[in-house]
């Protein structure tokens, strides 16, 4: 490797370290004051239907650390499969549980096997089921052509490989898929101290 | 972002400003708007 290509694996692996001690932290210590909004107070922010939030265990709605509403626009049917890029603790993954009902599937992929199980978890306290995968999202554990839809709610920002994230969702979606996310965007070019601190770029 | 749909092969690409995002801390959302930074949410399909 390069030296440059050596200085940005260890910056994602110090990354990956920071974006798993920050969202434990939420999910450990939901009360806890972070510098972005979280939990139901987030939710109702981006327009989540209360009644899903009442519906949800209290584990799943507090830990939510999302940027808007997936939701919204993925008309999710019954008997589809959907990805949830960045599960965390599942509460986006057991909306769309709901949404593609009994026959339906729905998987989710977390950097944070510890997340993993608590989406699990919460789902199962639901009475709805979901798999999850540990795995990144520049590497999708899925198969081509596996999935109906795509919805991630805030992650993709964190990678320093973007394009090879946008990749991948194409790569796992069948043809006809779709995708519907929200993500933080920057209109400007961060400067190199925001790039190199893990602590700003994993927030 | 949106190029980089349109790049891989994404159709109907299309992106929306979620219109209540912003970060609890007020220096933190006044840094985010000096470079522009908002939350987006984007729509897309495989052809």
């Amino acid at each position: 490797m390069t030296n440059a290509a050596d200085a940005q694996a260890s910056l994602e692996a110090v990354l990956k370290d920071e974006i798993i001690r920050m969202y434990e932290e939420v999910a450990e210590d939901p009360t806890a004051e972070f510098h972005f909004y979280h939990g139901r107070q987030a939710a109702e922010l981006f327009g989540y239907d209360p009644d899903w939030l009442d519906r949800a265990p209290e584990g799943a709605v507090s830990s939510f650390a999302g940027v808007g509403n997936p939701h919204e626009r993925a008309e999710l049917e019954p008997g589809e499969t959907v990805l949830d890029l960045g599960s965390g603790a599942g509460l986006d993954s057991i909306i769309a549980s709901w949404g593609v009902g009994p026959t339906g599937n729905v998987i989710g992929v977390d950097l944070n096997p510890t997340m993993c199980l608590k989406a699990q978890a919460n789902a199962a306290a639901t009475g709805t089921t979901m798999e999850c995968h540990e795995g990144r999202m520049e590497d999708i554990p899925l198969p081509d052509d596996s999935v109906d839809v795509v919805i991630s709610n805030g992650v993709i920002n964190l990678s320093f490989r973007k394009r090879r994230v946008v990749e991948e969702m194409f790569r796992v979606l069948q043809p006809g898929g779709r995708i519907s996310i929200t993500d933080i965007v920057s209109g400007k070019q961060l400067t190199q101290s925001i790039v190199n601190d893990p602590k700003l770029w994993a927030s | 972002m949106f190029s980089l749909f349109e790049e891989s092969g994404f159709k109907r690409v299309k992106s929306a400003v979620v219109p209540r995002f912003r970060f609890r801390q007020q220096s933190t959302q006044n840094s985010a708007e000096a470079f522009g930074v908002k939350s987006v949410m984007m729509t897309a399909s495989k052809p």
